[in-house]
């Protein structure tokens, strides 16, 4: 479903991602971890449009989006839950909510997403009014999540969601990926907590300073000293 | 210190709402491109007062004073836009907007005294005729249209930003554009849209300005003092604001002429101003 | 042979100074006068505004002080011509200083705002003086006092003093330039936190360098008061002198102290060569047109390219082995039974409701090398922070060298000998590679002299790498070039106590490699490392002792290959503990 070719990108001046090549199938859940620094959140922003490639091409359905406004990639069905979690924070959770179903196709079915996405996060019903800002760490998390879910996207991406929340936190939102993953839609998904990610994951990726190290299953990558050392600097 | 009639206070409460109208008018456009296009439009007062000259202009020719808006308010729109794209072209901080719109605003105001002459111009109108009487108090037809459509673009301007979707567009573009980009909105379409509006703001208030005041082209930068304060104490971005404000600041300025002497008018705004930015915590 | 500057302005100066021997029409010298005020006005503002980035529209308050001041004192207080200029420098400084003393305390009053606020201000002080007996609204008339005949003429004799002041005011800002104030009034422009974190001390530098120019342009004033003879309010209390000065200096340059010169003079002559009629219009047209044109195509000004300033000529270049084997003193270790270099007590810091830090204890042993380690969002970049003077913690103690160092100035943290790193790497932007090394070098707790401090950068560039980019901008550095940038730059000040922040993420495995022998290189030279760091590589082989902090709590100390197996410290980073 979404396919990248070698793709080369630079944050700023520099190179931050070079020659990767990353698949994802409808209905996967995939992961990719790393250190800091790696070019995680780059890669994410790439795919959203948010960063433009300097080389290779990105393709979704087959559709490619290479040199596409920027604005137009979630037309075609990607969302994008960012890197602590850039919520409008002025807006309130419900204005939140309904910009993230902007686009056309899913302002149609806006008052459906609403219910499933209060379905899933009941904490957001409750505090409709209030503005983003005011909301805890978690929550705040959870607005993200249900802002792209608002979007009807086939592809939803995550950037380090874990990030400053509390373990128990952590759980919950992991099972929630989860099942939104289950009821159809594809994740990708970064993290640094590896642990959490491999758990969910179907399929994940390793990246480091740019670059696509390793690739398998969870089980796969596990049983691999080279994460192992990477992440608890055993030896 | 005398104290004046009750008559005098009510007609300087007044003409201090009046002119804390205008203020806000002048404001409204400027607080939305400041606040939410991170552009210090200071031209906007050479905009005004283009507009303000143009209304004359047209209207002595025989134009209705406000049908004169139809001519000139797409073209003020069309400004408005070619502004902000030359923004977003040369990625402009908001300091420097600051400084490229001060050369426009030489531009403007050279043009208006090559083509007026530094003279004093009065639009001679009908509506300048027609006067109310509330009680004791006379309320000029000109000013009270300035107060009315200062509150109606006010208003309509938060409502759309309010409660529309492409006023929350807007907004959201304004805190993080890239994101809302992310979900769909064209924000480089819609930052170009607002720059025009803002930019028909400003004609809007020049037609007014053209039906209540006389005009000279020194008389530009009179306003920029007042109306940034008026601006920034009522929040940049907040269309309800500067019409707050500038009836704060009309009216202690009116009520310290009244009570004191009309130089020290100034006085209150400027000290306000700088209140506000000692005090308030929030960045703006 | 390069002349230096100072000759050059001698020398143009003199030359300049016999023209009213030649007894031109007053025309002229009239003309030259207000080049000359211009001169003075503009580089007087861009003293403080273009160096440090903190332009102020206030300039024509200060100018129109001076300007009463010497009205008021001559002529109502028969004061003699000369001296009244004295004290209209004098009464300017001191209300900018007062001025600055208030507004530089807030530290949200940068950039526009800052521009704002001294707008209103000149507003407000202009409403006073027109209000009360200074002005009162008749104005004052000066042709009664005494013009001292110090030329042929009167028109010589303001021609004269226009061109001393303007002389003294370029020269003033050329010593500027090239002072220890002027160094860190360009760093403040770039990034004046870190430029405080580095030692440089920003309010007291910026209220010099306000006082200066108000001074500056008091003189001026006080010169037109007297050129004018009839002093009113007219257009000086506006926005349109600070406008002037802006466009003039943003033409020629802000950056260097001959700009704002060359910007007067080009608008000046433009200005006033269109007097006649439509001719004066347009004149002022295309001076819009000019600033628009600087501002966007001409960032830099007509002399920007020269703005960039050469570090001082150092005497010993050769051989930068000898430099080498030449090391600068390493820095004293603490003394000896002193069992700990800092200590922090019960530190709390929050953020809009996170609670970044949440009393975290801890203590740094000397000649150690400490890591810090934890998942993301932990605390330890507040933590780096919060030590080095950045953030201003809640609650707690710290205690370095047996100083409490809580709530002290970061530039004096920074002159106790404490350095750090940034984790997304902060350099000026506009200060060469060697002059951001040179800069804590100067300000730090080292306080080298200019010279020796470019010998110590250049040491330090040797050490990490980077000599071959001296000159060059951190613009076109990479990565890895400018974490080594932030690495040379906090050795520079040779702390007791180095702070590093993530120095090596984004680094490849054998860059990693490089940057730990460095790392314990400075270790060796008596320095105490704290290490915050991911790469458990490095951890391991670096650390004496490790903190582990998670959601700003410590949760673990102690040895790095015993800590890191803890149940709890595997739970935080990986979720659930692994065998």
């Amino acid at each position: 479903m979404l396919e990248l070719d070698r793709i080369r990108v630079s944050y700023g001046a520099a190179p931050a991602l070079w020659d990767i090549s990353i698949r994802i199938d409808a209905g996967e859940l995939v992961c990719v971890v790393g250190p800091n620094g790696a070019g995680k959140t780059t890669l994410i922003n790439a795919i959203a449009g948010l960063n433009r490639l300097d080389d290779g091409s990105l393709a979704m359905q087959g559709r490619d989006l290479t040199r596409i406004a920027r604005n137009r990639f979630c037309d075609q069905g990607i969302a994008i839950v960012p890197e602590g979690r850039r919520l409008f924070t002025g807006m309130s959770v419900l204005e939140n909510l309904e910009l993230g179903s902007y686009r056309p196709a899913a302002r149609a079915r806006r008052s459906e997403s609403l219910e499933r996405v209060f379905a899933i996060f009941p904490v957001l019903e409750e505090r409709m009014q209030a503005p983003a800002g005011t909301l805890s760490g978690g929550q705040q998390q959870m607005l993200a999540i249900g802002r792209a879910l608002m979007a009807q996207p086939r592809l939803l991406l995550l950037d380090e969601p874990s990030l400053g929340l509390a373990p128990s936190i952590v759980l919950e939102m992991f099972k929630v990926i989860r099942e939104i993953n289950a009821s159809g839609v594809a994740v990708l998904l970064v993290e640094q907590n590896v642990a959490m990610a491999l758990e969910i994951a179907t399929r994940a990726y390793v990246l480091e300073e740019g670059r696509i190290v390793a690739e398998g299953s969870p089980r796969e990558l596990l049983a691999q000293p080279h994460i192992r050392r990477a992440y608890l600097g055993e030896a | 210190m005398n104290l004046p009639s009750l008559t005098l206070l009510g007609q300087s409460l007044l003409s201090g709402i009046f002119i804390g109208a205008l203020y806000g008018l002048l404001g409204l456009g400027l607080s939305l491109s400041w606040g939410m296009l991170r552009q210090i439009n200071l031209a906007h007062f050479a905009l005004a007062f283009l507009g303000a000259y143009l209304t004359y202009q047209l209207a002595s020719a025989g134009m209705d004073p406000l049908a004169t808006l139809l001519v000139i308010l797409p073209c003020f729109f069309a400004f408005g836009v070619a502004l902000h794209w030359v923004f977003a072209r040369f990625s402009i901080s908001p300091f420097n907007s600051l400084l490229v719109t001060f050369g426009v605003t030489v531009i403007i105001e050279s043009l208006i005294q090559w083509i007026w002459t530094a003279d004093y111009r009065r639009l001679e109108s009908h509506y300048g005729e027609m006067k109310f009487r509330i009680g004791t108090l006379f309320v000029p037809f000109p000013e009270l249209l300035t107060l009315l459509v200062a509150i109606a673009l006010s208003l309509a301007t938060w409502a759309a930003l309010r409660y529309t979707d492409l006023g929350k567009a807007l907004r959201a573009a304004a805190e993080d554009a890239p994101i809302a980009a992310a979900f769909g909105v064209n924000e480089r379409a819609l930052a170009l849209l607002l720059s025009g509006l803002a930019a028909a703001f400003a004609g809007v208030a020049g037609a007014c300005l053209a039906l209540s005041y006389t005009l000279a082209p020194s008389q530009i930068y009179a306003w920029v003092g007042v109306v940034f304060a008026a601006v920034m104490i009522g929040g940049l971005g907040n269309p309800i604001g500067p019409l707050v404000a500038g009836i704060v600041i009309g009216v202690s300025e009116a009520l310290t002429m009244a009570l004191t002497a009309p130089a020290w008018a100034p006085l209150v705004s400027f000290s306000l101003l700088i209140v506000v930015l000692l005090a308030r915590p929030r960045k703006f | 042979m390069r002349i230096p500057a100072p000759a050059w302005i001698a020398v143009v100066g003199l030359a300049l100074a016999t023209v009213p021997y030649f007894k031109l029409p007053a025309f002229y010298e009239s003309f030259m006068y207000l080049i000359f005020h211009w001169v003075v006005l503009a580089t007087s503002w861009n003293i403080l505004s273009g160096y440090s980035g903190y332009f102020s529209f206030g300039h024509g308050a200060f100018f129109g002080i001076g300007m009463y001041t010497t009205a008021t004192l001559a002529g109502k207080f028969d004061v003699p011509f000369l001296w009244t200029l004295l004290a209209a420098a004098a009464v300017a400084a001191l209300i900018g200083a007062a001025l600055g003393w208030v507004v530089f305390r807030v530290p949200k009053l940068r950039g526009e705002l800052f521009a704002l606020i001294t707008l209103a201000v000149t507003f407000v002080i202009g409403t006073i003086i027109l209000n009360t007996p200074i002005d009162g609204g008749p104005g004052i008339y000066l042709n009664s006092v005494p013009l001292p005949a110090i030329m042929p003429t009167p028109s010589g004799t303001f021609y004269f003093l226009a061109l001393v002041t303007a002389i003294a005011t370029v020269s003033i800002a050329y010593a500027i330039h090239r002072a220890k104030l002027g160094t860190g009034l360009f760093a403040i422009h770039d990034d004046e936190d870190v430029a405080e974190v580095m030692g440089v001390p920003t309010f007291g530098y910026k209220l010099a360098a306000f006082a200066i120019s108000c001074a500056l342009a008091g003189i001026a004033g006080g010169i037109q008061a007297m050129f004018v003879s009839y002093v009113t309010m007219g257009d000086t209390f506006s926005i349109v002198v600070p406008l002037n000065v802006v466009l003039m200096s943003v033409l020629g340059g802000t950056r260097h102290w001959f700009g704002p010169a060359v910007g007067a003079t080009a608008i000046t002559a433009l200005l006033y060569g269109f007097t006649a009629g439509d001719f004066a219009v347009a004149g002022r047209a295309a001076i819009g047109l000019i600033l628009i044109v600087a501002i966007l195509f001409l960032p830099e000004g007509l002399l920007g390219r020269f703005g960039r300033r050469r570090p001082q000529r150092s005497p010993s270049q050769p051989g930068v082995a000898a430099g080498l084997a030449a090391t600068p003193a390493a820095p004293p270790k603490a003394e000896p039974g002193a069992r700990t270099l800092l200590e922090v007590h019960g530190l709390s810091k929050a953020f809009k409701g996170v609670q970044a830090l949440d009393g975290v204890g801890l203590e740094v042993r000397p000649g150690e090398i400490l890591g810090l380690v934890g998942p993301n969002g932990s605390g330890k970049s507040t933590l780096i922070n919060v030590v080095s003077g950045h953030y201003r913690a809640d609650q707690g103690r710290i205690v370095f060298q047996g100083r409490e160092l809580g709530g002290v100035e970061a530039h004096r943290i920074a002159h106790a000998g404490i350095a750090r790193t940034y984790q997304i790497p902060r350099p000026f932007a506009h200060l060469s590679v060697i002059q951001n090394v040179a800069l804590p070098a100067r300000f730090g707790r080292a306080a080298l002299d200019s010279a020796a401090a470019t010998r110590e950068a250049r040491f330090w560039l040797e050490f990490t790498g980077l000599a071959a980019k001296a000159d060059a901008l951190p613009e076109d550095l990479n990565l890895h070039e400018r974490k080594f940038l932030e690495l040379a730059r906090a050795l520079a000040s040779r702390p007791s106590l180095l702070l590093l922040d993530e120095v090596l993420s984004g680094l490849t495995p054998s860059e990693i490699d490089g940057a730990i022998r460095t790392i314990r290189a400075i270790r060796d030279r008596g320095a105490t490392i704290v290490f915050v760091e991911h790469v458990m590589r490095a951890v391991m082989e670096l650390t004496d002792r490790i903190v582990v902090l998670n959601y700003g709590r410590v949760i673990a100390e102690g040895s790095p290959t015993e800590v890191m197996r803890r149940p709890e410290v595997v739970t935080a980073y990986l979720g659930k503990p692994h065998a």
